[in-house]
């Protein structure tokens, strides 16, 4: 098992350091960081000193190289927007986010993880098709144009709930549904099928024929074989969730990662926009190397070679 | 006569299918007697394990169970309620299947699945079950049965999971094991152990066994009665020794000149065949089933086909009467 997790982690780093790389070639593809620092209405000339001050007109890999060197000694640069150190400017945002991503996954997997198992249960009959219904609306409907709707209904009509800022958990409300609805249909998918599989494995048969309840042959036989994929599927989910994290935070204006990401694209602070982007895929990295472990704990056909 | 552990009369299930209702099981009736072994035997669809599931209620879903009469131990199931027939399940009845490599689950050490539902029927603590557990494994003669427990089921031959199934089956004492077919999915030399190990078992705690199996030659071994299945129905039954001494129904004969019988078959013989294939069972069947395989086949064989007895010795033949 030690073993196990230090291969994942060497590869974690790998693929961290590979994303990094490719999120810094991007950045200096989408616009060029000379006339984004001198500012509105510089001169070319202006715009030739700053390409010298700060060392951009070396080539690419001598600036990743230094841009890597600093970040491993803990220099992230500073905001050219905000003008603060980026390091402390994007760890203030992160919980925000943070909170989000997970509070939408457990509102995605509630749904999902009951729906799932009851669409497998009684497969065909009308709550299957109702479940699968909603799978359909939520993977078809944008998630901006759901969190609108509900902007509608709970805040401008029901006025239940407050439209935007992060102040109380009453500003996460809505984000959380419209993020964690989109990320449900997925979930509720993997489950249905995969307990649709499992209910008719033999060892379900054997678990029955030992004269175990239902409760214990659904829940301790069927759903722990069935979750197993899930697993792996909440680390990907992750990823979209935190992706799509920008889009709604946006909207709500929440005061997280995902809207600093959408301020600093908008203002090519290009500082922030690479540490956002290093973080949010250290953080991804980071869950697919969980979902590997959890996998492995949760399988010994992984664990126990 | 004393009411037998298990009587069954008029047993059916029916599949429904893409072409119409098939009709695996056609009104079976047999019994058990405590302790003895039962050997159900005849070509793949015929019925056996669909006869199987029907007594354990694990039917696939589809197929539907009728029956007539279905006492076990005293208990009428036949229409019992789930918590009912859950609480004879594993107790008075456990069953162990053809395929031990997918029949335990995965996620699970062997000691878990083993005491799980010992533990449910009988309130007892971990330890007494694993102890439990631990005389089993030793009784389907697992060496070092403690260390077993903690293991996986991957990490076990085919051999070794069905004694697992095995040990698991005997864990709550069942007074009835059905076998459907546990020694095909594995290797030749490990079927007569499991065989002998099934025998053995029996004998020792006095449980009625419901075999099933293609293999006349272990029939001839263990059997203390033979049914024998044909197009979902018992085409003939009979004490072992009667049945191999006097085997009434064509059928019968043709499976047992299919097959070299211990004492029966001299050797250089030819063994025989039964020319065409097991019919199809969906839609009504009516006369005969076997009548378009059959050598002695006549015009009558497509009428309602006569139950003949004599003694112990039933079997269904318009042309093989009782004489």
């Amino acid at each position: 098992m030690a073993r196990f997790v230090v291969t994942r982690l060497a590869l974690a780093l790998a693929v961290a350091l590979a994303v990094s790389i490719i999120a810094f070639l991007l950045l200096r593809l989408s616009g060029d960081v000379a006339t984004a620092l001198a500012g509105e209405g510089a001169q070319q000339a202006d715009i030739e000193a700053v390409r010298k001050i700060y060392g951009l007109d070396r080539p690419v890999i001598v600036q990743y190289g230094e841009w890597l060197w600093r970040v491993m000694s803990g220099d992230f640069g500073t905001s050219l927007y905000f003008k603060t150190d980026v390091a402390s400017l994007v760890l203030s945002k992160l919980p925000t986010t943070l909170v989000l991503g997970l509070s939408s996954l457990v509102f995605s997997l509630l749904i999902a993880i009951p729906l799932g198992i009851i669409a497998a249960l009684y497969r065909n009959s009308l709550i299957d098709r109702l479940a699968l219904g909603l799978a359909v609306i939520g993977q078809a409907l944008p998630n901006f144009f759901f969190a609108l709707l509900l902007i509608m209904v709970f805040s401008i009509t029901l006025r239940w709930l407050p439209v935007s800022g992060s102040g109380t958990w009453k500003h996460f409300v809505m984000p959380t549904i419209a993020l964690g609805y989109y990320a449900a249909p997925a979930f509720m998918r993997l489950i249905r099928a995969g307990m649709i599989e499992v209910l008719s494995a033999d060892y379900v048969r054997t678990a029955r024929a030992k004269g175990l309840p239902a409760r214990l042959v659904i829940f301790k036989h069927a759903l722990r074989n069935a979750i197993v994929p899930v697993v792996a599927l909440t680390a990907v989910q992750l990823g979209f969730l935190l992706g799509g994290s920008v889009v709604i935070e946006t909207i709500f204006a929440l005061d997280g990662l995902g809207y600093l990401a959408y301020q600093s694209i908008a203002n090519k602070d290009f500082p922030v926009m690479q540490v956002v982007v290093l973080l949010l895929s250290l953080v991804y990295v980071g869950l697919t190397l969980m979902a590997d472990i959890a996998n492995a704990w949760l399988d010994p056909r992984i664990r126990v070679a | 006569m004393a009411t037998p552990l298990l009587a069954v009369d008029g047993l059916d299930v029916t599949i429904t299918t893409g072409r119409g209702r098939l009709n695996a099981v056609r009104g079976v009736s047999f019994s058990i007697e405590a302790g003895e072994t039962l050997c159900l035997v005849g070509e793949s669809g015929c019925g056996k394990s669909m006869t199987a599931l029907a007594l354990m209620d694990l039917l696939p879903k589809g197929a539907v169970r009728r029956v007539e009469r279905f006492i076990l131990d005293g208990n009428d199931l036949k229409s019992a309620s789930r918590q009912h027939i859950n609480s004879l399940r594993g107790t008075r009845m456990a069953m162990i299947f053809q395929e031990p490599m997918s029949a335990l689950n995965p996620v699970y050490t062997i000691g878990e699945q083993m005491i799980e539902g010992y533990r449910f029927h009988r309130h007892v603590d971990a330890q007494t079950a694993r102890e439990r557990a631990i005389f089993l494994l030793d009784k389907v003669g697992i060496p070092a049965a403690s260390g077993r427990l903690e293991q996986y089921p991957h990490q076990l031959s085919g051999g070794l999971r069905q004694r697992v199934m095995i040990a698991m089956a005997l864990m709550c004492e069942p007074k009835l094991l059905i076998a459907d077919e546990p020694t095909t999915a594995l290797d030749v030399t490990i079927q007569a152990q499991i065989l002998h190990l099934l025998a053995d078992l029996q004998r020792e705690f006095g449980i009625a066994l419901l075999l099933i199996t293609h293999d006349l030659g272990v029939v001839a071994r263990i059997a203390t009665r033979v049914a024998v299945m044909y197009g979902g129905e018992i085409v003939e039954e009979a004490s072992s020794e009667r049945l191999f001494a006097r085997p009434r129904h064509p059928y019968t004969r043709g499976l047992m000149a299919c097959i070299p019988v211990p004492g029966r078959s001299e050797r250089g013989q030819r063994l025989g065949t039964i020319a065409g294939t097991v019919p199809s069972l969906v839609g009504n069947i009516e006369g005969c089933a076997f009548r378009s395989r059959c050598v002695q086949a006549a015009d009558q064989c497509a009428d309602a086909v006569p139950l003949n007895a004599m003694d112990d010795h039933r079997w269904r033949c318009h042309v093989e009467t009782a004489r």
